[in-house]
């Protein structure tokens, strides 16, 4: 009886929750194709000089910032060890992960520049310089500060997933078990624990390295010019009023998903003949037990990545809130509100429009994961499903399916209007409110909602009055979540919004690409503080919410 | 009031079938028991019974009170009260909250509800317990709140599932004697799963023992 009402629902919150997210990609990434089958496009591709040393910029970046980050974020979980500290590490890690690539970036390149504030620290007392020295330390052409920016905001994510693969490995019995043959700790992690939540991540893996390879976003202020990485030149090419470009980034834009689907099957490839050499040093009976001296010099990883994160913060803060700024000076001549209240009016509709649209696609998103999670509740598999496919736009260049999805949108007379940009932004968001939704809901008594239901109430009344306030917490997460994303995004926002919706990601980037960091630092200042924002926000309210009692989730 | 009835009901998981058929009529004021070994379907039986069968199970036989067939209908319907090994206040309602959560609403005024909660709580010794959270409870006042719970929520019949097993030696007695009595005051039909041969003894009407299935 309950079935049969319940299955058309559930089949329709299906097909929703399929038609917003996956879809959209899969039409977006075939229209490209379409477009891409013009060979004069492809003349123009291949005509171009230095598009192979672009494409393999792409590709070097993308592998060399996943490598890195993947170390960086097992060795910071390893060492954070006992549960007391990963709970702490994951309060740290959270807001972290919400600040926007593209805010990073520009905060990066205003600490780490030869005007930034590291030379400023040590000059001119240590450098001697009275002026900015002409190296190219950001944007320099082997992409080594991009890789920096992009290590700076995936190795906390990876950590993040590493943390919640944890709780689906035994991991201290296993370290326990090879510590009392011995091993020091860092093996025991190595060779006990680590493997088993490398499976586990393989696909936020997956989306590191795509994203590494073919993000705009923290290209524009850290990639190299001469020549960009690809993704870049397909942006430049995109924009340009020319038809021929603009085909030649339909082109384009198939070399480079073709490029990341190359690249993904080699580091495929790498880690299965990783996971062979760890076996090798499993089994080679050396206890490395005397690690204690390593494992102190490591802790400097992690710690350079909060640094880092911390530092640009700080130079975005700063930049935004001066007018003059010379050079050996660490601080501006006149920091303080002035400065920013001058230049902040220009920021005030674009903030608007970045709020509204932050705001409804939090809700669009909470309240469709919570719908279909429910209706999917005792079907793991479906879940799971539902779950590969929402990651779908995270896994297939943004590029690649934009520009199809966009052309798309325009014969559909979509493009331009809010409903477009706030659509790929629910797109985007899914994938983070399904994880943290899918995690709350399972970890809850079902014979709660038993419970209730034998006590009288119906599935509707049981969820409204039971399951819903227990997932209280974690549904405030996950809209200040999809929040953080909404407000982060610059491609989709830019294309779908046809260049007519102006929000703080556009205008940061456009101010980044035409070189004005000055004016970006306020942008990325604001864009910055809007995830960090929410998260105050959402866990304010969620320390709020049912704070007389104790055995409410967390 | 009527008695609880099981005929012919049989569980399988799959294609195994989980014991032989039960039947049994369990009269008002009677805590009937069910014993067998672990992984031979005793909790499974009570969710078969109030229409929860998790969907790895299938089932069949009648659920009866007095003569009507509860099969087809929803949980929500049945009024069946079910007691769990865990007590399951719910942990972001008060004592009292819980306890008005399963009271129909037709029946009572709001005053006469709360005269009611409190009545209720004091005739189990827990005088002033409306605003308290549940997790400050010790395991015997929260096995107290969860039966009043369900008896509050006019049952017609209730089910345990080892609602003792978790609580240490000193309380599980006093506890049980606490929910026999109950029930045996609402003159309700009872049944109890349960491999504690004590609470069987406590218990005092009919055993039923399922047997591992053989048959395929």
């Amino acid at each position: 009886m309950a079935r049969t009402v319940r299955r058309p629902v559930k089949r329709l919150a299906l097909v929703l929750i399929t038609v917003v997210s996956g879809v959209p990609v899969l039409a977006g990434l075939g229209m490209t194709l379409l477009k891409a089958l013009n060979p004069a496009a492809w003349s123009v591709v291949w005509s171009t000089p230095g598009i192979w040393s672009s494409l393999i910029l792409s590709l070097w970046t993308g592998t060399a910032s996943t490598v890195f980050a993947l170390f960086i974020a097992h060795l910071t979980v390893a060492l954070a060890g006992p549960a007391r500290w990963t709970g702490r590490l994951r309060a740290v890690i959270l807001p972290l992960l919400a600040l926007p690539h593209l805010a990073i970036g520009i905060g990066l390149a205003l600490l780490l520049a030869p005007s930034g504030l590291i030379l400023r620290l040590l000059s001119p007392w240590l450098t001697g310089f009275a002026q900015p020295p002409d190296w190219r330390i950001i944007q320099d052409p082997l992409g080594l500060s991009l890789i920096i920016g992009l290590v700076t905001k995936e190795a906390p994510f990876l950590a993040l997933m590493l943390l919640g693969a944890l709780a689906q490995v035994p991991s201290e019995p296993l370290m326990l078990a090879s510590r009392t043959f011995g091993y020091g700790r860092l093996k025991s992690w190595l060779v006990s624990v680590a493997p088993a939540l490398q499976r586990q991540i393989r696909l936020p893996i997956a989306a590191v390295f795509v994203y590494g390879a073919t993000n705009v976003d923290m290209a524009i202020p850290l990639g190299s010019q001469t020549p960009p990485p690809l993704s870049i030149v397909l942006w430049q090419w995109y924009t340009d009023s020319g038809l021929d470009l603009q085909d030649a980034a339909y082109a384009g834009s198939i070399l480079l998903l073709g490029a990341t689907a190359l690249g993904l099957i080699s580091l495929a490839g790498a880690g299965r003949a990783g996971a062979a050499l760890l076996r090798r040093v499993a089994t080679s009976g050396r206890r490395a037990a005397a690690d204690r001296t390593l494992r102190r010099a490591i802790v400097s990883l992690p710690l350079a990545v909060a640094i880092l994160g911390g530092g640009a913060l700080l130079a975005l803060a700063l930049r935004a809130t001066s007018r003059m700024w010379r050079f050996p000076r660490v601080f501006p001549e006149h920091l303080g509100w002035n400065a920013f209240a001058d230049s902040a009016p220009a920021a005030a509709s674009p903030l608007a429009m970045t709020l509204a649209i932050a705001t409804l696609v939090a809700i669009a998103a909470v309240a469709l994961t919570l719908t279909v999670v429910e209706l999917l509740s005792d079907n793991p598999r479906w879940t799971r499903a539902v779950g590969l496919w929402l990651f779908l736009p995270l896994v297939v260049p943004q590029l690649a399916f934009l520009f199809g999805l966009t052309w798309l949108m325009t014969r559909l007379r979509l493009e331009g209007t809010l409903l477009a940009v706030m659509w790929t932004h629910v797109l985007f968001a899914l994938p983070y409110t399904w994880g943290i939704l899918v995690t709350a809901r399972a970890a809850l008594d079902p014979r709660y909602q038993l419970a209730a239901r034998v006590l009288g109430a119906a599935p509707l009344r049981a969820w409204w009055t039971v399951t819903a306030p227990l997932l209280t917490r974690s549904t405030l997460l996950a809209a200040s979540l999809a929040f953080a994303v909404s407000a982060a995004l610059y491609l989709p926002t830019l294309f779908t919004g046809a260049g007519r919706i102006v929000t703080i990601a556009t205008e940061a980037a456009s101010s980044a690409a035409s070189g004005a960091l000055h004016i970006a630092a306020l942008y990325g200042a604001l864009q910055a503080a809007l995830p960090l924002l929410a998260f105050a926000v959402a866990s304010t309210a969620g320390h709020f919410v049912y704070r007389r009692f104790g055995g409410v989730p967390r | 009031m009527n008695s609880l009835g099981f005929r012919n009901v049989q569980l399988r998981l799959g294609d195994r079938l989980l014991f032989a058929p039960l039947t049994l009529i369990v009269e008002p004021g009677v805590v009937a028991s069910v014993t067998g070994p672990s992984g031979s379907g005793k909790s499974t039986l009570l969710s078969y019974a109030c229409g929860a069968l998790p969907a790895a199970f299938t089932g069949s036989g009648d659920i009866l009170l007095g003569e009507r067939r509860l099969n087809g209908m929803n949980p929500e319907d049945r009024r069946l009260g079910l007691l769990f090994q865990d007590d399951l206040l719910f942990p972001h309602l008060s004592v009292a909250d819980n306890l008005a959560f399963g009271m129909r609403r037709s029946t009572l005024r709001r005053v006469e509800r709360r005269q009611r909660i409190a009545e209720s709580l004091a005739s189990l010794g827990l005088q002033g317990f409306e605003p308290r959270d549940p997790v400050t409870l010790s395991g015997g006042e929260r096995a107290r709140v969860a039966l009043l719970r369900v008896l509050l929520s006019g049952p017609s019949a209730v089910l345990l599932d080892e609602p003792f097993s978790r609580l240490d030696a000193a309380t599980r007695a006093q506890t049980r004697a606490v929910v026999f009595e109950g029930i045996r005051r609402h003159s309700l039909p009872a049944l109890l799963v349960t491999h504690d041969a004590e609470d069987v003894v406590a218990a005092g009407g009919p055993v039923a023992q399922l047997q591992l299935s053989q048959e395929i």
